[in-house]
């Protein structure tokens, strides 16, 4: 034979390598999906499971959050409450008479009140005696203000009703009391006396404590009562942004004789506290969503393996047409990666849709962080490329001469 | 002088096992520009493993191939993958296309990894199917096709790039001999008409007797059939 040296022409050929468009890349990884509609999305359907029950967890914690967090500053994260604490020999402390007086005259203080809280049984006929957990609390009209009071039913105890014997019932007081309206003109008893219900107070979760209490006007308790004019908390409202400056302030303001026997606290850190305890769950749930979402990574592997195997004679034919490893291996994490995708993008819609039902099921407004919609999509992406990773290299090792052949 | 289409020097291919087996045996072989050759042989014989190698699907144990003068052995991998887009066109017994694509996708396929234009590749895919008889199906998918019609469109695949060399191993393998006649009588007329060049495999001799020059192999060994009748 012949030998013949490489012409020009043939150095050229040498140099000409198989070539796939970017385009064209995605199509043909999008095709082999558009081709097994029915499989593709039961495979996508684990995905879409993982990632719409994490976005539904945080769908919902941030929906939850929001309002809560919407709640909060609308009841105050500038409120504080001082409260006798107790002496150095272990007694209950009292705060001096002009204590509220005093705090209200710091600069940053905006406004303050106080309540005394009165030894007694809240009862709804004199009959009963069950304890019922109740308090008694007497005000004298500033605290609704102060503390944004609204009554669910009635009206709050307001300062023209000082000297009257009505009563103002918090919220969980009245449902213990089994007062649900004022129809008929309901009354209780306080010790001997009979009070007309004038009011029901809408619950206040910065104020456990009020929910759980009656309310009268302090000048008909001191008049009938004799009461001590000792406060057992005031509320101070105080200018926005100046809390932790004014804070420390007023352990010393309130009792300059003893600073220590005085108790300052935020009432809505014990709520902010509680949104983290929900994020302990949420994490857990969270955890939960991303097992799940292992799962449908390994359930798209799984797949794609087997797709790999059944279409052996499709990776022969684009080998024989030019197709290089590289190319056919990224036909393949490109379908598993799309793959995915569409189950990220399910998974969200489900969520989302959850989310939005939970939501208005509680009165909230729907809130799901764009983080978390744009996360789920990443995610979905990342763990379909990488579930692809494998069997992409598997097609991608095909013998093509091998994978031509009719195969039994 | 333009060197031969291909030329295979010496090529041995051994597949490993117990014992191994010697598909090919030492063959020497050259096909120039616009010629058509039947291969045929028994089963076994190393037909599939010859057309393979001289396909580039396959590399010798021993031996070279040359493709237009170019010596495949020096080729890094994805410059032997460009040769096979742009040089070298596949027909195979059973086809091959993608069901779910439709019959202009799956010949204009034969274009893609050239790196062309969706739109080229689709101007391109309606003239071979023109030429082979299914113009008017292109929008079709596979599954509505007979077997000789899938073989067309499979034939309009592998001449849509234009390239030197045709390999085809049993296309009628898997038809009834009328519409193996006219499948042949198409490679025919791209061999005549087009002046493509052309290697079929075949092991009926009915088909082999068509073809101008024959080759025969045996045993891994191939040998030139002279004369008319075989
Ligand atoms: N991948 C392989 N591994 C091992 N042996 C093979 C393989 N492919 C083909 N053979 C063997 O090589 C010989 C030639 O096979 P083949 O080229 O397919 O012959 P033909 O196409 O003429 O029927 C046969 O003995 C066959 O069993
Ligand atoms: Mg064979």
């Amino acid at each position: 034979m012949t030998s013949t040296a490489p012409t020009p022409e043939a150095t050229d050929v040498r140099l000409r390598r198989s070539r796939l468009r970017p385009s064209d890349r995605v199509r043909t990884g999008l095709g082999g999906l558009a081709s097994r509609p029915g499989r593709t999305l039961l495979t996508a359907l684990g995905i879409a499971i993982g990632i719409a029950s994490m976005v539904t967890v945080v769908g919902i914690s941030s929906s939850s959050k929001a309002d809560l967090l919407a709640e909060l500053d609308e009841l105050g994260t500038n409120l504080l409450q001082v409260r006798p604490g107790q002496s150095l020999f272990g007694d209950s402390a009292t705060l001096p008479p002009d204590a509220d007086a005093m705090v209200r005259r710091v600069a940053t203080v905006e406004d303050t009140a106080g309540i005394i809280s009165i030894p007694g049984d809240v009862q709804r006929n004199d009959h009963e005696d069950e304890p019922n957990g109740l308090g008694i609390v007497a005000t004298d009209g500033r605290v609704n203000d102060t503390l944004g009071l609204t009554a669910r039913t009635g009206r709050v105890l307001g300062s023209s009703e000082q000297h009257l014997p009505v009563v103002v019932l918090g919220s969980l007081a009245a449902e213990r009391l089994g007062i649900d309206d004022l129809t008929g003109g309901p009354t209780i008893t306080l010790g001997d006396d009979r009070y007309q219900v004038i009011g029901i107070l809408d619950s206040h979760p910065l104020h456990p404590d009020l929910d759980r209490s009656v309310m009268i006007g302090e000048a008909w308790a001191k008049q009938r009562y004799g009461i001590d004019p000792n406060h057992s908390a005031i509320y101070v409202r105080v200018a926005k942004d100046r809390v932790e400056v004014t804070r420390p302030l007023l352990a010393r303001t309130s009792n300059p004789a003893a600073p220590n026997e005085v108790e300052v606290s935020r009432p809505s850190d014990a709520l902010e506290a509680q949104t983290k305890v929900d994020d302990n769950l949420q994490n857990l749930l969270l955890a939960l969503g991303g097992v799940a979402l292992l799962v449908g990574g390994v359930g798209i592997a799984n797949i794609m393996v087997i797709s790999v195997i059944e279409r052996r004679a499709e990776i022969g034919l684009r080998r024989a047409l030019g197709a290089s490893r590289g190319h056919i291996r990224s036909q393949f994490v490109i379908e598993s990666a799309a793959l995915s995708t569409l189950g990220g993008a399910l998974g969200i819609a489900l969520g989302v849709g959850a989310t939005a039902a939970y939501a208005s099921s509680q009165g909230w407004t729907l809130s799901v962080p764009a983080a978390a919609l744009g996360g789920g999509v990443l995610a979905a992406l990342a763990i379909g490329a990488l579930a692809g990773l494998y069997p992409a290299a598997k097609a991608a090792r095909l013998d093509p001469a091998d994978a031509v052949r009719p195969h039994a | 002088m333009t060197p031969p289409v291909i030329e295979l020097r010496g090529v041995v291919r051994t597949y490993p096992g117990e014992p191994p087996v010697r598909a090919l045996d030492g063959v020497d072989l050259r096909i120039d520009t616009g010629e058509m050759v039947a291969i045929v042989g028994p089963s076994g014989s190393g037909k599939s493993t010859l057309l393979n190698v001289m396909g580039t699907l396959d590399r010798p144990t021993e031996g070279s191939v040359l493709i237009d003068g170019v010596d495949t052995r020096r080729l890094a991998e994805r410059h032997l993958c460009g040769l096979r887009a742009t040089r070298l066109g596949f027909i195979f017994q059973s086809f091959h296309l993608l069901e779910s694509a439709r019959v202009i996708d799956n010949v204009a396929n034969g274009l893609l990894y050239q790196g062309v234009s969706r739109r080229e590749r689709e101007r391109r895919a309606q003239r071979a199917l023109d030429l082979v008889g299914l113009g008017d199906r292109g929008t079709t998918k596979p599954p509505k096709l007979s077997g000789g019609q899938r073989q067309r469109v499979a034939i309009a695949r592998a001449i849509v790039a234009e390239p030197s060399l045709i390999l085809a191993d049993e296309p009628t393998g898997n038809l009834d001999s009328r519409t193996s006649d006219d499948v042949l009588g198409l490679l025919d007329r791209l061999n005549t008409e087009l002046g493509a060049t052309i290697a079929i495999i075949t092991h009926d001799h009915e088909v082999a007797e068509r073809v101008p020059r024959r080759i025969a192999v045996h045993d891994g060994r191939v040998s030139e059939l002279v004369g008319a009748t075989a």
